[in-house]
């Protein structure tokens, strides 16, 4: 299933150059209304037509992409820094070890879209749309580190017992050297592997909060509110290219799920 | 006899720790969450507005009285303790977008999210559990493949954008909510079938002769019961998360609903009722799945 595995890379390197480069090329700005031409259809002007307010669609689907595909790993990277910030604590010795365990089992009982929503509820209506797509990423980064720092914290004490780590503390290396040169080492591997896990997990979760409303807030588009126009059935009948972020974002969760079930040195 | 008697002992204590552990976590839930919720709901916009302030015929003297004494109840530490001894009588305040008691709202709209609940875990379970079975049983790998994708594409289809289609299709809702919780159990079911079908008992049973359903049930399903109870609570946290697109997309008059509303309405307490009510259940949820886990296998 290798070839399967080079395929999926391969897609999701276009898409990121896509998402990178695209707007660039962008025919139109993503906020850009042609009142003249509201729900066209693709053809020559438009490529993929325009929304029910005239905006190009197709224009609006190459920022989108940059937004979901550019900010979902950075919120997945701010999880993984927090995990790994309060693992090595749950790791320890004390009474900081049972209080951190209770509180990573309540963060991950927690429903966080609850607490997201609230979040979210919190901001003030008048924050600009690119604080506000900032602020839904950063709190998915945030509420995200519970799962992340219990693998870590089972690793971390693991390695406690290991003959290695023994065998540096009885040569006298400080712990901060042995923590950052060798410890270092091996949560990189589980790091990465979280890391594959929660960003396809936030595309998803923007796209579902996006769909209902909650998420990246207009003009700025992201598949998540690109998936809005799908509540309009005659809309999709009208003109079924809108569909388009759709197919894209099934098309990255695939090849993000092919790349998260492969061991990571064939990835590497 | 001894060293069983010590196994025994062992092994009670060892649960025993474990349910404290996870009582201890319920309690700590309900503390800190209703603690972020009297915050929260504390620092809402428009909290300290008081209608008091244009009632003419209230004099200057009466409003600064009562304006103290607002200020005084409202301080972050007595309000907590008021809004949690409310909330453990079941009191969570008045929604600002309905003007009803929160009880009264979660009372209206609990049924249809527990038959939701109820639809989408069971047969989530059920349905990943059968194709995680087809995965690995029958040792066939075209099945394999294609029940890995068919959880892959399910997997990789939003809730929400399911929960949509079904709606227009006019299909039940309950099936959005079967499939959106399917993948997301399907790759541990998998992990745990996988484990028992090489087990050394497993294969010595079969060597024996034992029947198929003796089989199943004696080398599967009890062996499995503490994972797979274990899932479910998983599962049931997941379908919260999941319930709230799905009825609120698909219009079914639930839980999930009324939190997009409070959402969208900015309805705070509302909002915190529901986070705190939820929270206590999926804790307490969660953490007898977890209790139950650390239950040997019969």
């Amino acid at each position: 299933m290798i070839w399967v595995r080079r395929a999926a890379i391969v897609i999701l390197i276009l898409v990121a150059l896509g998402a990178l480069f695209g707007p660039a090329f962008a025919p139109y700005s993503y906020g850009e209304q042609f009142r003249d031409a509201p729900s066209a259809l693709p053809g020559g002007r438009f490529l993929l037509g325009t929304d029910q307010i005239g905006r190009d669609y197709f224009s609006r689907l190459l920022y989108a992409t940059r937004i979901s595909i550019v900010l979902a790993p950075a919120a997945a990277a701010v999880s993984i820094v927090l995990a790994l910030l309060i693992a090595p604590l749950g790791a320890g010795r004390g009474l900081l070890r049972p209080a951190v365990s209770v509180f990573t089992t309540i963060c991950l009982a927690l429903p966080w879209i609850f607490l997201f929503i609230i979040l979210r509820a919190e901001l003030p209506l008048n924050t600009s749309p690119v604080l506000s797509v900032l602020a839904t990423f950063a709190l998915m980064g945030v509420a995200g580190w519970a799962w992340p720092a219990r693998v870590f914290a089972a690793e971390i004490g693991r390695m406690e017992n290991s003959g290695w780590l023994l065998h540096a503390r009885a040569c006298g290396i400080p712990a901060k050297r042995i923590a950052i040169v060798h410890a270092w080492q091996h949560l990189r591997s589980v790091a990465l592997a979280q890391f594959r896990v929660l960003v396809p997990a936030y595309i998803l979760a923007e796209a579902s909060l996006g769909l209902l409303g909650l998420g990246v807030p207009e003009p700025l588009p992201s598949w998540g509110n690109l998936l809005g126009d799908l509540r309009h059935p005659d809309l999709v009948r009208a003109n079924p290219w809108i569909m388009a972020p759709l197919v894209l974002l099934i098309l990255v969760m695939i090849c993000l799920e092919t790349l998260g079930s492969a061991p990571m040195g064939e990835i590497e | 006899m001894s060293d069983q008697g010590s196994a025994a002992h062992r092994k009670r204590t060892t649960l025993a720790r474990r349910l404290t552990h996870s009582l201890v976590a319920l309690v700590f839930a309900v503390v800190v969450g209703g603690f972020l919720a009297a915050a929260l709901v504390r620092y809402s916009p428009g909290f300290e507005i008081d209608d008091n302030a244009w009632n003419p015929q209230i004099s200057a003297a009466t409003r600064a009285v009562i304006h103290a004494r607002r200020e005084y109840e409202n301080e972050l530490p007595r309000f907590y303790v008021r809004y949690l001894a409310m909330a453990v009588r079941g009191n969570f305040g008045e929604s600002d977008s309905f003007h009803v008691p929160v009880s009264d709202l979660l009372r209206q709209r609990a049924g249809v999210t527990v038959g939701l609940l109820l639809w989408g875990v069971g047969g989530g379970m059920l349905l990943g559990g059968w194709l995680a079975w087809l995965a690995v049983w029958p040792r066939n790998g075209v099945l394999a493949v294609t029940s890995g994708s068919v959880s892959g594409l399910l997997l990789a289809i939003p809730p929400a954008v399911m929960a949509l289609a079904f709606f227009l299709w006019d299909v039940p809702v309950a099936l959005a909510a079967v499939l959106a919780i399917l993948p997301r159990v399907y790759g541990t079911m998998r992990s745990v079938w996988s484990g028992l079908y090489g087990s050394g008992s497993l294969l010595a049973a079969r060597a024996r002769g034992v029947g198929r359903g003796a089989l199943a049930w004696r080398y599967v399903i009890l062996p499995a019961a503490p994972q797979l109870i274990a899932l479910t609570g998983v599962a049931f946290v997941t379908a919260f998360g999941v319930l709230i697109p799905v009825e609120a997309i698909c219009d079914v008059p639930g839980i999930g609903q009324l939190t997009w509303h409070a959402a969208v309405a900015r309805d705070l307490p509302l909002l915190c009722g529901l986070a705190l009510i939820i929270t206590f259940i999926v804790a307490a949820v969660a953490s007898f799945g977890d209790w139950i886990e650390g239950v040997e296998p019969v």
